[in-house]
């Protein structure tokens, strides 16, 4: 009977002992999974607090451009977790969405900005428009004082409007025939405030064509206007041209305070025009020079650089135009006429009294043979006047062929008809009198004032004997 | 006008005039003649040797150089009275011609406009 009890106590003791060990292991086990499960929650806690006081504002602070870098989770035991993927989408699906706020804000300040800039530059060139005219109209010293004063701050505001519209995304505007590459470096001296500082070298017949002449000017005024800021005002900014092979470069130099390296890293960037511009982000007060620069480069194909330094000191800017952006202008008439002129006004022959007043008629007929020496026939076409044509036939018969010095000169004086005259008073070269110096020379360059004289004798002529037509000292 | 004149002028009279308006000298109105004296360029913006090439013919007037370059007469003033002071040009008075000739040609003048008129 004890035999029996004592089996099965030691059953009853091993089932103890056995379960005793199981429940301690197992015990044991959770309590090292609890451990861990605690170390995974105080590590989660903790990467949660490090992404609500570090990684987030870090990524905010990128977003808005600065140079920071977003740091990842604090514990390198917490990366891969499965936690940690979902922050890592969560602050994706952020940076997303800022990004295309961004995006969305900038492209509807920009539409914006445009379409007030429009308006500002069509104002300013209606304005512009009205000066000319009044510096047209007004002979009076004490008038264009004023209008110059008047449109150099209109040309600069032009440019400001500009400029801004070009960040935006729109073209510079203003369709402009092929221009001198001086006439642009000095349009573009035209638009900026301190334009009495620079000097620009002269450079013979190159020319821009025509597609990127405003493009340039505007470069170049933002260049300008830069180089002179940034310079003390009793220097001079100068201008050169080099000519390469491949095109040519505008060089301007400054004698102010030359760019650090990081400054030139900025600027180069902005100047490669590769990221587009965030009008949001250009500063207070902003700065556009490079940007629009760079803006214009990349889009019209030329380059721009600043990363080298002047020889006084300041900043080398060098614009490089590529040949296919530059043409050569043709040889502008007036200079060419006035060679053939001065052959023929120099004629002695000039002796007879009346036929001075055929000049004008003359050419029409006489100049057939005489055209091919002239460069200037090009340009008669554009002649405005049709009264002069009809006239013309009427002159056959008393070809002015033979026009008297003195004759010639009164003719000029006289009548105030500043057209016919190229007077010289040395008769030396006996030339083909056949062709009338009058002819060559377009009317357009004529003052209104006297074109309206011109219109009332001719008219006046016609009135009277047809035969008569062209006379004027008659 | 000429189209090269509706186009908005490149280069704006303040650069061409260096920011003056007043010519050295009052020596000028629409028909006074201008010769070149000098021929050396040296120094010269461009529209200033655009008039010297234009006046090295022969006698042009203010009016007609003004026309040449396209610029307001005033302005043309300015760049004249320079050359003149720095001995590229000289001046002649136009109109100095007898009498009987100008009334000629004012009456023909009149009688063109009331021609037209």
């Amino acid at each position: 009977m004890s035999a029996v009890a004592f089996v099965c106590l030691t059953a009853g003791l091993l089932v103890a002992v056995v379960l005793l060990v199981r429940e301690r292991q197992i015990s044991s086990r959770l309590r090292r999974r609890a451990g861990t499960l605690e170390e995974t929650a105080r590590v989660r806690d903790e990467e949660l607090r490090h992404l609500v006081a570090v990684r987030t504002p870090a990524l905010v602070e990128s977003l808005y451009g600065k140079p920071v870098a977003v740091p990842g989770p604090r514990n390198p035991s917490f990366a891969g977790t499965s936690a940690e993927q979902g922050i890592r989408a969560i602050l994706s699906m952020f940076t997303d969405y800022a990004e295309r706020a961004k995006e969305r804000a900038d492209q509807s300040a920009k539409v914006t900005l445009k379409a007030m800039m429009r308006a500002v530059q069509s104002l300013a060139n209606e304005q512009q428009l009205a000066i000319s005219t009044m510096q047209e109209r007004h002979d009076d010293p004490d008038v264009l004082e004023g209008l110059m004063r008047i449109d150099h701050m209109n040309a600069q505001l032009g440019r400001r409007a500009q400029a801004t519209a070009v960040l935006c995304g729109s073209w510079p505007g203003q369709q402009r025939s092929a221009a001198a590459l001086v006439d642009v470096v000095r349009g573009a001296t035209s638009r900026i405030r301190d334009y009495l500082r620079i000097d620009v070298q002269p450079q013979s017949n190159i020319a821009v064509i025509s597609r990127v002449v405003e493009p340039v000017v505007l470069a170049v005024a933002e260049l300008l206007d830069n180089a002179a800021r940034h310079s003390q005002p009793n220097t001079t900014v100068e201008v050169n041209f080099r000519q390469a092979h491949n095109g040519v470069a505008i060089v301007i130099d400054d004698a102010g305070v030359a760019m650090d390296a990081e400054e030139i890293q900025r600027a180069e960037r902005l100047l490669s025009g590769r990221d587009s511009v965030d009008i949001n982000r250009l500063g207070d007060p902003p700065q556009v020079g490079f940007a629009v620069v760079g803006v214009l480069a990349a889009r019209y194909g030329f380059r721009v650089s600043v990363d080298s330094s002047s020889p006084y000191g300041g900043v080398r800017a060098v614009l490089f135009l590529p040949g296919e952006l530059l043409t050569h202008l043709d040889t502008e008439p007036a200079p060419a006429r006035s060679e053939p002129q001065p052959r023929r006004a120099e004629q002695p022959v000039w002796t007879e009294p009346r036929p001075v007043r055929a000049e004008r008629p003359a050419p029409a007929l006489p100049t057939a043979p005489s055209a091919p020496t002239l460069p200037a026939p090009p340009v008669v076409p554009t002649a405005p006047p049709a009264p002069s044509a009809p006239a013309m036939p009427a002159a056959p018969g008393m070809s002015g062929q033979v026009p008297s010095p003195a004759r010639e000169q009164r003719a000029v004086t006289a009548n105030g008809l500043p057209k016919r005259r190229r007077v010289t008073d040395t008769g030396e070269q006996p030339a083909p009198s056949i062709e009338p110096p009058p002819s060559t020379r377009p009317p357009r360059e004529i003052a209104a004032g006297m074109g309206a004289w011109q219109r009332g004798t001719r008219a006046g002529r016609a009135t009277g004997s047809p035969d008569s037509e062209g006379n004027i000292a008659e | 006008m000429s189209a090269a004149r509706r186009e908005r002028a490149l280069v704006r009279p303040h650069v061409v005039t260096g920011g003056r308006a007043r010519p050295t000298r009052n020596i000028f109105d629409l028909v006074t003649l201008v010769m070149a004296a000098r021929s050396d360029l040296n120094g010269l913006n461009p529209e200033k040797r655009r008039v010297l090439e234009l006046c090295r013919g022969g006698a042009l007037s203010v009016a007609e150089v003004a026309g040449h370059l396209s610029l307001p007469i005033s302005v043309t003033k300015v760049l004249l009275s320079d050359l003149v002071d720095s001995g590229h040009i000289v001046t002649r008075v136009g109109g100095t011609d007898d009498g009987e000739t100008s009334t000629r040609l004012l009456q023909e003048v009149l009688d063109g406009l009331r021609a037209r008129l």
